[in-house]
Formats: structure tokens, C-alpha cells, sequence
């Protein structure tokens, strides 16, 4: 019986470990992940843990994901790979970590992962300059319509309602 | 499955559970994870020429502050000497950067913005050399306000008289307000004063509430010797635009008010642009180059004002707004205007520049200056007498100085 329970714990803290892993966003990455997400309205939200204003997002993406299963959440943080222990504390801060149970949204983390940071901005949009926080809205059809600062709560929790 | 392969599997996972939980531990202290996003990308440098032309450029190594001097226009430098001898974390990524200004009698004055185990946190530092860039002073805290919280983004000037000045962006009364369960927007801009050739500095004086929290000020020097700074500001309730203030001494008002607004572009947005203005004064006339994303205008944008900053010229827009035009500097030497800027086409950065021989109303064809393919630091522009160069650090280039293909038209009276 003991054995069971160890492994039980072995296995589910190595779970949980393994699907939090923030994702590498290189060269041709937003494509991909725009592609995955085809045909589903979903939020990209950029953010980084040295940003004055974004933990107001994230409080309030926390609160959607909870009350939405329809809610997408793609976060990529402009920080770098070797940030990874930041980032992931600051998302479970907010129970935007991947493996939170009350949550019916998903969510999924990426990070910068190329010094050339002005290549990754371009592929993400080409009027974006890199200030922060900066959300892009993906409707069903694929088309984004971006923010740039704090989200209004009422808007965002409207527009996933909403399914567009 | 045998006991043993169980064992195995239980072994395996529970050892790199501990490796993990280790690395947890170690890595835990976020303030280690700050400092270290500080240490990777080091390379915004400034640089700048002495009365005898030679040029001295100040880079970050390893938190180190190094300056070393060449005579050749860049093409060979002196080996560096440390200002700080005990390493910190030395600032300089995007908008903030150490400063180097040399005074008429040879003093080499550096100022930087040292990092703290807090984030955002920093201290506004200074150091001197009076023997000619052998050696330097130990680096001085400027700001009398000690809390772990912003001091950062400094700028620093020197007028003929010899009085150094350091404007930048304090968060102590934001702090105050919190603390007494106060609403305050931005942070706040403070300055001091040295007229004792940097030995010491007088007490911080505020020079506005409400200012953006991370953006570089810009300061220049006008023809009364007065410090001249131009900053990203909160306008109403977050309208991001530019405030001007003269460094005159006189007492200020602490309200919005007091705080001359420069920029009309209407950038409502509770977001850090990392995006500061720049800011050359010749004779009587300001020049001002900055960024916003506003309601009325979007892009980069150039102006003058003849009146100190009462009002501007009509915004001409500066580069190819497609290609990410960003981060202008803008040098005035009488009629003569140079503005210089990045661009970014998916692939290559370029610096790009144009010049104005009639005081910034019309303006010469766009050129191409520089390019790298990799991070690069913002451009800046100084001069050598009627010399203007690109100042430019690139991860894969290293550090250039690249005279601008501009010959000033000859003027009569009018420079500073």
C-alpha cells in the first residue's frame, strides 16, 4: 500500500513538473501558434516579469479561466528561457500555471527564446513596438485585433463570452 | 513489472524530483532571476568626444562600468580602466545605459543605474576621474531616498559653468501615497545638483509627480546654462505624453499643471513603452525627437520650438513607420539637425539618418548608416566639432563610430 502511494506521488509530482514547462518561442513559433489554434477564438497575451502593469492582466485572466472553458490563453513572455523559474512562479502566483484544477480555460506559457528580440516582435506584428502589456484578440477567422496596456475586465469577459 | 523495474521508475522520478525541487530552492530568490535578466544583454554604451577630440566610450562588463579613450575615431581604443571596483548590477539594456560627459578642465564624470535585488528597484550611482580617465572616484549614491525601490533612468548634463546635473524617474512619493492607501499614477522625476565638480551632490529636489515609469529622460543644456529635460509623463489619467521642465531652481507646484506638456499625441495606455525621448538645444531653439502611439498621431515624430517649449512646430513623422521606426536621436548644432533612428525589416536593423541644414524645417533624403543582424543597442549621436557620428553598439559588430555623410552648409553665428 505504501509502495502505491509513493509512486502515485513520484509519478503526479513528475506529471505535474513536466506540463509546466514554459515554451521556447523562436523563429516561426507565433505562426505555429496561431496555426494550432485555427478556427477558435484565443487571447495572446505578451507579458513579462519585469512589466509595471501586467500582473493586472494576469489577475484578470485568472478569473476568466476559471468561469470560461472556452477561454484560450496563450502567454508569451518576453523575458528569456533562463527566466523560466520566474515566470512559472510569478504564473502559478496567479494560478495561470498549466496544471491548475480550478480552471476550466486553457492556458499555455511561452518565453523569448532568441536575443534578436526585434525578429520576434515583427513575426507577432509589425506595429507592435514592445510596450507592455500588449494583447491580441484572435477571433475565429484568425484575425487579431490587438491592445496595447491594461485590459478592461468587462471587455475581455464580454468578448469571450462572445465567441467571436 | 517487476519489483525491480517499480523500484527503478520510483527511484528515477523521485531523483529528479529532488534535482528539481534543488534547483527550486537555489533558483527560488527571485531577486537572483532579476539580476541575472540584467547580466545577459549588457551592450547600451554611450560615448562621447573631449575638447581635443579625442573619443571616450563607457561599456558594462561583467557590472563593471569600463571607459576607454581613442584618438583614431574609433578604430583602436585604450585599454579600459574599471570606474567601479567592486561589481554591481550595472544597468544597461534598452533605455537605460551608463553616461560619460567630459568637462572643459579633463574631469571624466560617469553616471549609471545600479540594479537592486528588487525588482524595478535601483540606485542612481556617480563616479569622477580627475586624473585624465586613470582612475576613477568610488561611485557615490545620488539619490537620498535609500528604500529598495525605482531610482532609474537617469540623464546627466554639464553646463560651461561646470555644475553637473542628474534627472530621473524615483518612485519614492508613489511608495509614500501607497503607504497611506493613496491613489498615485507613474512615479515621480527628481534631480540633483553638483557645483563642486562632483565631489558631492546637493539634496534631491522633485521636479514633477506622475511620470511614466520606464522611459529614458532626455536632457540638454540651454544657452543660460540651465538644464532642460524632457520626460514621458501621466496626463490626465493615463494619457502617456511628454512633459518639459527647465532645472532653474525655482520651486515647483506639485500638480499636473506645473508639468509644461510638450507632445499632443493622446497616448491613452496603462503600459510601459520602454520608448524615451531626445532632446538637443541650440541657441534659443529646442529640438525634440520622440515616439508615441497615440489617438491623433502614431509613430516617431520631430519637432522644434523657438519659444522654450511654449509650443512646437507641426510633428513631422521620421522613418518608415512599417518597419518599426523607433528610438530617434536627434543633435542640433545651429541651423544643422541630424536625426538618426532604428528600423527593423524582419531581418536586418539599420540605422537610418537624415540632416536639416535650416533648422529642422526641411529635411535632406533618408540614408542608410548601419546595419547588424542581431540585438543592437539604440543609436545616439555625438559630434566632434562640425563632425556628427553614429554612436552604435551591436552584439556581433561590437561598438562603431560612423561619421554621417552630411558636410555642414557654412553659418554664420548661431551655434552654441
Amino acid at each position: 500500500m505504501k509502495w502505491i502511494f509513493v509512486i502515485a506521488l513520484a509519478m503526479g509530482m513528475y506529471i505535474a513538473q513536466a506540463a509546466q514547462y514554459t515554451q521556447p518561442l523562436k523563429r516561426g513559433s507565433f505562426k505555429e501558434i496561431v496555426e494550432a489554434h485555427a478556427g477558435k477564438p484565443f487571447i495572446v497575451a505578451l507579458w513579462s516579469v519585469s512589466c509595471t502593469h501586467c500582473s493586472t492582466d494576469l489577475e484578470i485572466f485568472e478569473r476568466l479561466g476559471k468561469k470560461y472553458a472556452g477561454f484560450t490563453l496563450v502567454l508569451i513572455a518576453t523575458d528569456s528561457p533562463e527566466q523560466e523559474t520566474e515566470i512559472r512562479s510569478t504564473l502559478n502566483k496567479y494560478h495561470l500555471g498549466q496544471t491548475e484544477a480550478k480552471r476550466q480555460g486553457k492556458v499555455e506559457s511561452w518565453v523569448f527564446a532568441d536575443s534578436y528580440t526585434e525578429r520576434l516582435r515583427f513575426e507577432i506584428d509589425k506595429q507592435w513596438y514592445g510596450e507592455l502589456p500588449r494583447t491580441y484578440f484572435y477571433d475565429a477567422n484568425g484575425k487579431p485585433t490587438a491592445i496595447s496596456g491594461v485590459l478592461d475586465e468587462e471587455k475581455t469577459e464580454r468578448w469571450v463570452n462572445a465567441k467571436p | 513489472m517487476s519489483a525491480r523495474f517499480i523500484f527503478g521508475f520510483i527511484i528515477s522520478c523521485l531523483l529528479t524530483n529532488i534535482v528539481w525541487s534543488a534547483e527550486q530552492t537555489k533558483m527560488h530568490d527571485t531577486s537572483n532571476m532579476w539580476q541575472k535578466s540584467l547580466a545577459g544583454k549588457q551592450i547600451s554604451s554611450s560615448a562621447v568626444f573631449d575638447e581635443r577630440g579625442t573619443l571616450w566610450l563607457a561599456q558594462v562588463q561583467e557590472g563593471h562600468v569600463m571607459v576607454s579613450q581613442s584618438t583614431d575615431q574609433g578604430k583602436t581604443f585604450s585599454t579600459a580602466v574599471k570606474v567601479n571596483l567592486q561589481a554591481e548590477a550595472v544597468s544597461a539594456s534598452g533605455e537605460t545605459r551608463p553616461k560619460i560627459l567630459i568637462s572643459k578642465n579633463g574631469n571624466v564624470y560617469i553616471s549609471y543605474t545600479q540594479s537592486l535585488d528588487t525588482p524595478y528597484a535601483g540606485n542612481i550611482r556617480f563616479s569622477r576621474s580627475v586624473d585624465g580617465g586613470k582612475s576613477f572616484s568610488a561611485p557615490i549614491t545620488v539619490n537620498d531616498n535609500l528604500d529598495p525601490i525605482t531610482h532609474r533612468f537617469e540623464a546627466m548634463g554639464i553646463n560651461a559653468r561646470g555644475q553637473i546635473y542628474l534627472a530621473w524617474l524615483d518612485k519614492r512619493d508613489a511608495v509614500a501615497a501607497k503607504n497611506k492607501d493613496e491613489k498615485y499614477h507613474g512615479i515621480a522625476l527628481y534631480s540633483a545638483m553638483s557645483d563642486d565638480e562632483g565631489i558631492s551632490f546637493h539634496a534631491n529636489t522633485k521636479v514633477a509627480d506622475h511620470t511614466c515609469e520606464c522611459c529614458r529622460v532626455a536632457m540638454a543644456i540651454d544657452k543660460t546654462d540651465t538644464p532642460v529635460i524632457v520626460w514621458r509623463h501621466i496626463f490626465g489619467k493615463n494619457v502617456r505624453d511628454h512633459g518639459l521642465a527647465r532645472l532653474d531652481g525655482t520651486t515647483r507646484k506639485r500638480d499636473v499643471d506645473a508639468v509644461q506638456r510638450v507632445t499632443f499625441e493622446n497616448w491613452e495606455v496603462e503600459a510601459c513603452p520602454h520608448h524615451g525621448p531626445s532632446l538637443s538645444i541650440s541657441g534659443d531653439v529646442y529640438h525634440m525627437a520622440w515616439f508615441n502611439h497615440g489617438a491623433e498621431r502614431t509613430g516617431l515624430f520631430y519637432a522644434h520650438s523657438a519659444n522654450g517649449g511654449k509650443t512646437f512646430s507641426a510633428p513631422i513623422n521620421v522613418g518608415n513607420s512599417q518597419r518599426q521606426a523607433g528610438h530617434a536621436a536627434v543633435l542640433s548644432q545651429g541651423k544643422n539637425i541630424y536625426l538618426a533612428w532604428k528600423e527593423f525589416d524582419g531581418e536586418v536593423t539599420t540605422i537610418k539618418s537624415m540632416y536639416s541644414h535650416d533648422g529642422g524645417v526641411a529635411w535632406g533624403a533618408v540614408q542608410s548608416v548601419a546595419e547588424t543582424r542581431d540585438v543592437s543597442d539604440h543609436p545616439m549621436l555625438i559630434a566632434n566639432k562640425e563632425q556628427v557620428y553614429l554612436s552604435w553598439n551591436s552584439q556581433q559588430e561590437g561598438y562603431r563610430l560612423i561619421a554621417l555623410p552630411y558636410k555642414q552648409i557654412a553659418q554664420q553665428g548661431g551655434k552654441q
